[in-house]
């Protein structure tokens, strides 16, 4: 196992290398100039050429990338050009933002979508299967960004029961030390601010897990579905198991290897999925730093974050792989 | 049976939490919190250049004074009064009585402190404020001087709500970045109490600051939260999160006034719009088409259909309560195809022309909807036009560097118009319109240098005249700044956009 993880990571490095050219590529070839987009409309023609210089903006292409790429191995992302920070910075004081928003989603895909898919599997064309259907199709089929925009409209709108937008009411949060509102609320005992932190994420967490949902559903449901025909799930039955223990203990248990497998693909499209989310909910997160350093062509926040994000769907399809291990013990490495 | 009414009850029961959990969305009785589209992402009050962090920074930390829109001009707040000694030589005297809100003084030496942070910090993105300025000087603990470059009558144009003063004591102590962070502490009317970068920005009232004391009404903790979508404000104004939402576009003016609760209050912005046709490219050469675009266009219409009416027309390059302005400037280019039709004859085009023109699109109040409305004057008129759409970036990078001939633009932020006027219009400016004309030239060059402010607004509007006639770029009007407050709080917006706390009044 350890070898196969090893061998794994270091496969990671030409997709790293890959990526970060590709992104640098394609950011240098988009139009549009960083010192004009970030200065301001007064500035004169010799700030711009200073700025230029400053942000190594006048030097070839190449260069740029080989600079930025042995800074980054040293773990330097270098500065962003619009905060004048630090982008390691920039990234860890979101970062907490959209981990939270993810793992609350993630959370509720799985809290709703695997019962509803084991039931829907277990009693195929019922009324409940039907309804589970439906249900997936929908999630599937909303864009993220409209059914946020409606959740906000009915939720805060009308009902006003949810608030539309941020992360926390002022006054109300405790100690931010690490960024993590919620895990802190919690291991702090501020149940006020737990619960604020929860009110909060309940509707970008929906929004953002929705098509998840629907997805996780649907293959829960198929697995089920083939595992339900297997001879073993006839044998505990014939034994005389209940079915509700043939349906946890020896279904799901064998249909989980799809399920895992999806969930980490998921997580994927649900990092890229928080890039629009937390725009719409106004959510402090990477997503919303992302959008802002792709308008005013901020390369080293952008090459940050897409690391950021590359290093993410590695690290979760080396987990998921690193899963099948424990799900099903007749995998080995 | 039983276990189907158990989900009943469990699922009343989990919709009864839901509801009990969702806090009371009432402020505190003086808390006002503000939906804002710009982003805060900064401690450094130097580190950005965007109006509303001036506007916060101004009124935490200080800065030498404002412009008063009502009054229609400067007033001085860490600055009691200036004056010009030399046409180089600037004297400002600050108040005695201001203080940091550690009870230190603020002095001279603070500004000079400014004045070289704003310079030499690396992180400083506001050098364009104090362009002109060659150095700063302490002459005693309340006297600054400022040496120009050059005579710079419009110098508090660069100053005003621009220069932060922050404690030469405190930085020297800590360092920028502790100084920045842990220890904001300035001298104007309201105190830092906490930002969250890309979330939000909140201040409280500095009872000690003179007059404040008076001012009950004002709110005691103010509220900047980042929300940039219009329907997120809107929503957050109508369920009680936010008391003033910034910048409702037209099409949601109806959700906040049908609402009880909320009303919308408008104010005419700085910003105006215009089309520039740059004289350096065919056929824009040729001063009878850009004016026959200017009688193309029926601006009355596209206000009062597109714009409903939440726009003020210009007639020259500037509106009421700008400095210098002048409703007298010729022509008036009132809507007239037939006329506009023989021009295009006349500048040799007797079959018309084909012309690209170029706008951004969700960069300001509907745009695209705009242009789209302009296109079928230009054809009607004989200037058959493609209308091009490309990305901001790639758009504002070429416009930049004077590389569109035709587009629709805006310029924010003009008080007093020197600035802009030179920016777009003189020769040696910036390339965007490429037009350059001798008379122009001289006449901007003798406003900057023209102190007594009758002659000064003279030469302002001339050059604003001249610009009118020949027409390198055509004004079309300016924008309202509509904002959706609620009605227990009373508020002017300033067409700046500027924030001020104690201008809140809040009434319940």
């Amino acid at each position: 196992m350890t070898a196969y993880l090893v061998r794994r990571l270091v496969g990671t490095i030409p997709v790293f290398l890959l990526i970060t050219l590709l992104v640098f590529l394609l950011l240098h070839a988009a139009p549009g100039d960083p010192a004009s987009l970030l200065l301001s409309d007064n500035t004169s023609g010799a700030d711009v050429a200073e700025a230029r210089q400053r942000w190594g903006l006048d030097r070839p292409v190449y260069i740029q990338y080989l600079k930025f790429f042995t800074a980054a191995v040293t773990g330097d992302l270098g500065k962003s050009f619009r905060f004048a920070q630090p982008v390691s910075d920039l990234i860890a004081a979101r970062l907490p933002a959209t981990i939270e928003l993810a793992a609350f989603s993630i959370l509720i895909a799985i809290t709703l979508a695997v019962p509803l898919g084991v039931w829907a599997g277990a009693k195929p064309n019922s009324w409940m299967d039907n309804l589970g259907t439906s249900f997936g199709l929908f999630g599937i089929s909303m864009p993220n960004f409209w059914l946020g925009i409606m959740l906000i409209l009915l939720f805060a709108g009308n009902f006003h029961i949810l608030p539309s937008a941020g992360r926390s009411t002022y006054g109300v949060a405790g100690s931010r030390e690490t960024g993590f509102y919620l895990l802190e609320s919690m291991l702090q005992g501020n149940w006020t601010a737990v619960k604020d932190a929860l009110l909060h994420m309940a509707m970008p967490a929906l929004a953002l897990g929705a098509n998840m949902i629907g997805i996780l559903m649907r293959v829960t449901r198929s697995a089920v579905l083939e595992v339900m025909h297997e001879e073993y799930v006839v044998t505990a039955r014939a034994k005389g198991m209940a079915e509700q223990q043939v349906l946890w203990r020896h279904v799901l248990s064998n249909a989980l290897i799809p399920i895992v497998t999806v969930v980490g693909l998921e997580l994927g499209t649900l990092l890229s999925g928080s890039i629009i989310v937390e725009t719409v909910f106004a959510w402090p997160g990477m997503g919303s730093l992302l959008i802002m350093g792709v308008t005013s062509r901020d390369y080293p926040l952008v090459m940050g974050l897409v690391m950021m994000y590359t290093a993410a769907f590695v690290t979760i399809n080396l987990v998921i792989d690193a899963l099948y291990g424990f799900i099903d013990p007749r995998i080995r490495y | 049976m039983k276990r189907k009414f158990g989900k009943i009850i469990f699922a009343a029961a989990f919709i009864l939490l839901i509801a009990g959990m969702a806090p009371r969305w009432v402020a505190a009785q003086t808390r006002v919190s503000i939906g804002v589209t710009e982003t805060m992402e900064t401690f450094n009050p130097y580190g950005d250049s965007v109006s509303l962090l001036y506007g916060i920074w101004c009124q935490v930390l200080g800065c030498l004074g404002t412009y008063d829109f009502d009054k229609e001009k400067y007033v001085g707040m860490l600055a009691e009064r200036w004056e010009v000694k030399e046409p180089n030589t600037w004297i400002f005297h600050l108040r005695k009585n201001a203080k940091f809100h550690d009870g230190s003084p603020v002095t001279a030496a603070d500004v000079v402190h400014s004045f070289n942070r704003i310079r030499t910090d690396p992180q400083s993105k506001q050098k364009q404020n104090i362009a002109p300025i060659a150095s700063a000087t302490a002459i005693d603990d309340h006297t600054v001087k400022f040496t120009t470059k050059e005579p710079t009558a419009p110098l508090t144009e660069y100053l005003f709500d621009r220069f932060i003063v922050t404690s030469k004591a405190v930085y020297d102590k800590y360092g920028a970045d502790v100084a920045d962070r842990k220890y904001p502490i300035g001298s104007g009317p309201y105190k830092f109490k906490e930002l969250i970068p890309g979330e939000r920005f909140v201040i409280t009232k500095n009872l000690d600051y003179p007059g404040m004391k008076q001012k009950k009404q004002a709110p005691d903790e103010l509220i900047f939260r980042v929300m940039r979508e219009p329907e997120q404000r809107v929503t957050a104004l109508l369920n009680g999160e936010i008391q003033i939402a910034q910048f409702i576009p037209p099409h949601l003016r109806e959700r906040v006034e049908k609402n009880t609760g909320t009303k919308i209050v408008a104010t005419d912005s700085v910003e105006i719009m215009f089309l520039a046709m740059s004289p350096k490219f065919k056929p824009w050469d040729n001063k009878l088409l850009r004016q026959a675009v200017a009688y193309a266009i029926d601006r009355d219409t596209i206000i009062a259909t597109l714009l409903k009416g939440e726009a003020t027309r210009l007639d020259g390059p500037i509106g009421r309560g700008q400095y210098a302005y002048s409703p007298n400037l010729k022509p008036k280019y009132e809507y007239n195809p037939e006329k506009a039709r023989q021009l295009v004859k006349q500048a040799g085009f007797p079959n018309g022309l084909d012309v690209d023109y170029y706008t951004p699109v969700g960069r300001y109040t509907l745009d695209k909807q705009i242009s789209e409305a302009i296109v079928p004057m230009l054809n009607a008129v004989g200037i058959r036009t493609r209308l091009q759409t490309p990305e901001w970036a790639t758009l504002w990078a070429d416009v930049q560097a004077g590389k569109t001939p035709f587009y629709y633009m805006g310029r924010g932020s003009i008080v007093d118009p020197s600035v802009a006027l030179s920016q777009y219009f003189e020769t040696g400016g910036s390339p965007r319109i490429g037009y350059s004309n001798p008379k122009l030239d001289n006449l901007l060059a003798l406003e900057r240098q023209t102190f007594d402010p009758a002659k000064r607004k003279k030469a302002l509007s001339d050059a604003m005249s001249l610009i009118t006639e020949d027409a390198p770029a055509h004004f079309l009007w300016r924008h309202q700044l509509l904002y959706g407050i609620a009605k227990d709080i009373n508020y002017k917006p300033t067409p700046s956009g500027r924030i001020f706390g104690d201008d809140i009044r809040v009434l319940r």
